[in-house]
């Protein structure tokens, strides 16, 4: 006895088992006449007044429907206990779950956009619910499927603000960057065009060429210390970098919250400074410019964009550590655990080099922590998040250094300038020094840093 | 939504005496986003399920007040937590007051000496067990939604757990708890009145009316749990066969075995494997006369798993076994809460993808009435697809729930297209749920194993598979919930309030 015969009379094709698709299927499976799919799809119930023109809420939701689907429908939820926002709120509302299904509620006429646009700043898009997504984990190779949350955070943001729903600390934050041409960043050093290289003082770097390294706003004008870490460190491989000509803001958080076309502005802008000083190659020190410069840039650009090459400076050290161009001797006599920032882990997938770099330090013990734990850890520093609701990356940033209590380091090493000044305040009460993995690895091969770690006069 | 605006503001108002500003959430995507659970709905319908109002609090204090309020006022109120069962237990029906209690998700205490942690109901078993991981320990409560699930749905539900074979189900690792009845008082349920007792004869045995309730007899706020040392070896291997039957008897010989460091069995049938060729890239690449898999799971100290591993490996054996290797039993095992059911995976007749919500229609059964029940089950799908595509078979699991195999919670895995889900398609799914039901008592079974029967088509048979039991529900709602204010129309519980009072 076998589950298919079962030699009932009046069986069919569809009283055994088989696999929808296959090319020995019984032609009789595509006989049968359907009394309920075969409609065409509405876009809008059939309410009366459908007629009218579908709304910005449901133009939107044509677009995204799908994508929100496979969350809707999957209900596994089994993103919320890694969503950084979700562990320290436990708010229901602010879930990867529910940022999709709002997609839905949209496209029913349920919700509009002003309705949900608050919600949708609980987000630092750091990814972890994409990777956590049993669509994205388990079958997303095979159908090319990845769960979005991110885009679908950023495309609802776009959309608030192209509807004129702002949330106000965004829009200032916003006013302010276009202003200045940087973000505005609080600091010893005011933020402006003149003062974008301040931080290089002393170091005598050439301007424009075939490779330019970019400084993001946080690093130029707060942790100063670490982009002098790197202009040193590449100096003594003896690698060839100027400064860009006149580099403004990425526009990476402009489009995270939505500005999309100060975003795409800015954006223009830097792409056309590296064309009049023929630059090429972008070294890039801070993981949300990585992001920009990858994912947001090629889609502006498209063609246009080829033949600039995006060099993230983590993975370049490694390679130059790994060659014998550079060699950590200095011990640092330190107990750390390294912090996977979001947009290097989570999104990117980069992980092992920062780690090659720390391994190759001398004097240091290294109480690691797998990048898959890592997924649900973030610094609360992302997404625009710190400007609309800083009491929110505090806690995010203190459950982190939590955890790195745990470990009895006195020192998290971090890769990213953004997630280092709440990791830094969250780090006091915990005794717990946070570093940069830049500034390190140049104390480790014997060079005076200088700069500032903490947006003071250095 | 039930209540007027005015009375809205009234309630608000009161809940303002007990809770912050911040844990009472009146906005519509705080309401929309607390209505649903995985278990398709008609989308069209989802205003239907929105709750006036919802609240985040975080103590028993707290909830006791809320209960007060709404008892005083007679506003419905549904429990909700990880808001991720299967029978809609946390969804409300008639709006009023959504309790939301995620935010009590504290360790409250950890006694090594007699193996227990106490903790808020909020909290997840996985975050549970990261912590219970530094002491050597674990809380073997491991259900399907494992990584979201959270303690006080389990006892809402009476969950049921993978392994429990081996270390028992909610109802055993849960020790005590304190509960909020519906009129605010709180008391402490367990075995007698300890806190940490788990065998007591002294008086009714009330913990188990107060687990599976389903929301209708109030809130767990704090629970104390049974810990066991995190398991030091797991040995999960997979066994092919050519068909059903061998399968069928292997998982039978399996389970009667007695085997200490059994901690369950799972029988993959026929459906269930062609289900899974849909996507043979993620999934085991098996040749075709692999019709049916089963696994068995042992946990326990690496010199107890061992024999125990070669004993069933002998039994498999000599039941047509074909060993699938360590590399697929060892990761599909680790990778078992979510594998399998994926929105990817749906398909029309003809092999169309479509985004298909998952759903898991279950029943507790003995091992000797599997194979018919499982082919009623899925004659009645097929009966779905005969007339449409929005309903597809994903086959069927069989789960050993006890140490000696006796009883096995089934399931059967429908696919359910949920933006094509009309009222018609909506209508036939109620029929097939109460014929899936009809089919479960017929096989002297019970209607779940694990989800709950609360919801339309089961539920009407709730009576039936109960009898006089059913009365003394009905006796026991309107005893301990006078006005009828604990998730109401839940469970044909309305039927005890004579009039029909509903607030």
């Amino acid at each position: 006895m076998t589950q298919t015969d079962r030699g009932a009379g009046g069986a069919d094709a569809l009283s055994s088992p088989f696999t929808p698709g296959m090319r020995d299927n019984p032609e009789e499976l595509g006989r049968y006449v359907d009394g309920i799919v075969g409609r065409p799809l509405p876009l809008v119930d059939g309410e009366p007044g459908h007629d009218e023109p579908p709304t910005p809420e449901q133009e939107f939701a044509a677009e995204w429907r799908n994508a929100a689907y496979n969350c809707f429908s999957s209900g596994h939820k089994f993103c919320r206990e890694v969503c950084p926002v979700m562990q320290v709120t436990r708010n229901e509302s602010w879930t990867p779950t529910a940022f999709h299904a709002n997609v839905v509620a949209m496209e029913k006429g349920e919700l509009s956009v002003a309705d949900v646009a608050a919600d949708y700043v609980n987000c630092t898009q750091c990814g972890a619910c994409e990777l956590r997504c049993p669509n994205t984990l388990f079958t997303g190779d095979f159908y090319r499927f990845r769960t979005r949350t991110v885009d679908v955070v950023k495309a609802v943001r776009a959309l608030a603000v192209d509807q004129g729903v702002h949330q106000e600390g965004w829009r200032t934050w916003n006013a302010r960057t276009d202003e200045r041409t940087h973000e505005p960043v609080l600091g010893d050093v005011p933020v402006s065009q003149e003062h974008v290289r301040d931080w290089s003082a002393g170091l005598d770097l050439p301007i424009g060429g075939e490779t330019v390294l970019f400084v993001d706003c946080e690093a130029a004008f707060y942790r100063t210390s670490v982009p002098r870490a790197v202009a040193q460190i590449l100096r003594l491989a003896g690698y060839e970098f100027g400064l860009m000509g006149e580099q403004w803001c990425c526009g990476g958080p402009a489009a995270e919250m939505g500005y999309v076309d100060q975003a795409q502005r800015f954006a223009r802008h830097n792409l056309d400074d590296w064309r009049s000083t023929g630059t090429t190659r972008v070294l890039v020190l801070d993981p949300h410019d990585y992001i920009s410069f990858t994912e947001d840039y090629p889609r502006y650009f498209g063609d246009e964009y080829a033949g600039i090459e995006v060099v993230l400076v983590v993975e370049l050290f490694a390679q130059l550590i790994r060659e014998g161009r550079l060699t950590p001797s200095v011990p640092v006599e330190r107990t750390i655990t390294y912090h996977d920032p979001c947009r290097l882990n989570k999104r990117k997938g980069i992980w092992k080099e920062p780690r090659e770099i720390l391994r190759a330090i001398p004097g240091l013990t290294f109480n690691d922590v797998d990048r898959v734990t890592q997924w649900s850890y973030c610094s609360g520093g992302g997404g625009g998040l710190p400007v609309e609701k800083p009491e929110l990356t505090a806690a995010i940033s203190e459950r982190r250094m939590e955890k790195a209590a745990g470990l009895d380091v006195d020192t998290l090493v971090s890769a990213c300038p953004w997630s280092e000044r709440p990791l830094s305040a969250a780090g006091e009460g915990q005794d717990i020094d946070v570093v940069d993995i830049h500034e390190l690895l140049a104390v480790s091969l014997g060079i005076e840093v200088g700069g500032t770690t903490d947006g003071g006069a250095s | 939504m039930t209540l007027q605006a005015e009375r809205v503001d009234e309630v608000v108002a009161a809940l303002r005496t007990v809770l912050a500003d911040d844990q009472i959430l009146t906005s519509k995507t705080d309401r929309f986003n607390r209505a649903r659970v995985p278990a398709p709905f008609p989308v069209h319908r989802w205003a239907e399920r929105v709750p006036d109002l919802a609240v985040l609090p975080t103590s028993t204090e707290q909830v006791a007040g809320v209960l007060r309020i709404a008892n005083d006022l007679r506003i419905p109120v549904v429990p909700r937590d990880g808001g991720t069962g299967l029978t809609d237990g946390a969804v409300p029906l008639h709006g009023g007051i959504l309790l939301d209690v995620k935010r009590m998700n504290r360790i409250k205490e950890l006694d090594l000496d007699n193996r227990t942690v106490t903790v808020g109901t909020g909290i997840n078993m996985l975050k549970l067990n990261e912590e219970l991981a530094r002491h050597g320990l674990f809380y073997p409560d491991d259900p399907a939604s494992y990584p979201c699930s959270l303690v006080g749905g389990r006892i809402g539900t009476s969950g049921w757990s993978l392994i429990g074979s081996r270390y028992g189900h909610t109802r055993d690792l849960v020790l005590s708890f304190d509960h909020v009845l519906p009129t605010g008082e709180v008391l402490h349920v367990g075995d007698g009145i300890g806190h940490k007792i788990s065998k007591s004869s002294s008086g009714y045995q009330l913990k188990h009316l107060f687990m599976g309730h389903q929301g209708t007899l109030g809130v767990a706020t704090e629970a104390t749990l049974k810990l066991y040392p995190k398991p030091e070896a797991e040995l999960s291997p997979f066994w092919a066969f050519d068909d059903y039957d061998d399968a069928y008897r292997c998982v039978g010989a399996l389970a009667r075995a007695g085997v200490a460091t059994f901690a369950g069995a799972v029988l993959f049938d026929e459906w269930k494997v062609a289900y899974l060729r849909r996507d043979d890239e993620a999934y085991i690449p098996q040749p075709g006369d692999v019709r049916a898999l089963v696994c068995a799971v042992m946990y326990g100290y690496e010199d107890e798993v061992r024999p125990a591993g070669r004993r069933l490996f002998r039994i498999a054996k000599e039941h047509g076994a074909r060993y699938l290797g360590d590399e697929i039993s060892e990761g599909d095992w680790a990778a078992r809460h979510d594998r399998y059911a994926t929105p990817l995976h749906g398909r029309t007749k003809d092999g169309q993808v479509v985004p298909m919500s998952w759903h898991c229609e279950d029943a507790a059964v003995n091992y000797t009435n599997l194979p018919s029940l499982s082919r009623a089950w899925h004659e009645i799908v097929a009966g779905l697809r005969r007339q449409t595509d929005v309903f597809d078979d994903w086959g069927m699991f069989a789960y050993t729930s006890a140490d000696t195999g006796v009883d096995y919670l089934t399931e059967i895995d429908v696919g359910i297209w949920e933006q094509q889900l009309d009222d018609r398609a909506w209508e036939l799914w109620v029929r097939a749920k109460r014929d899936i039901a009809a089919v479960a008592l017929a096989h002297q079974g019970s209607i779940s194993a694990c989800h709950g029967s609360c919801r339309a088509g089961e539920v009407d048979l709730v009576p039936d598979e109960l009898g006089r039991g059913f009365d003394v529900m009905l006796d026991l709602k309107r005893t301990l919930d006078p006005h009828n204010i604990m998730n109401p129309g839940k469970y044909l519980l309305d039927r005890a309030y004579e009039t029909g009072e509903r607030p």
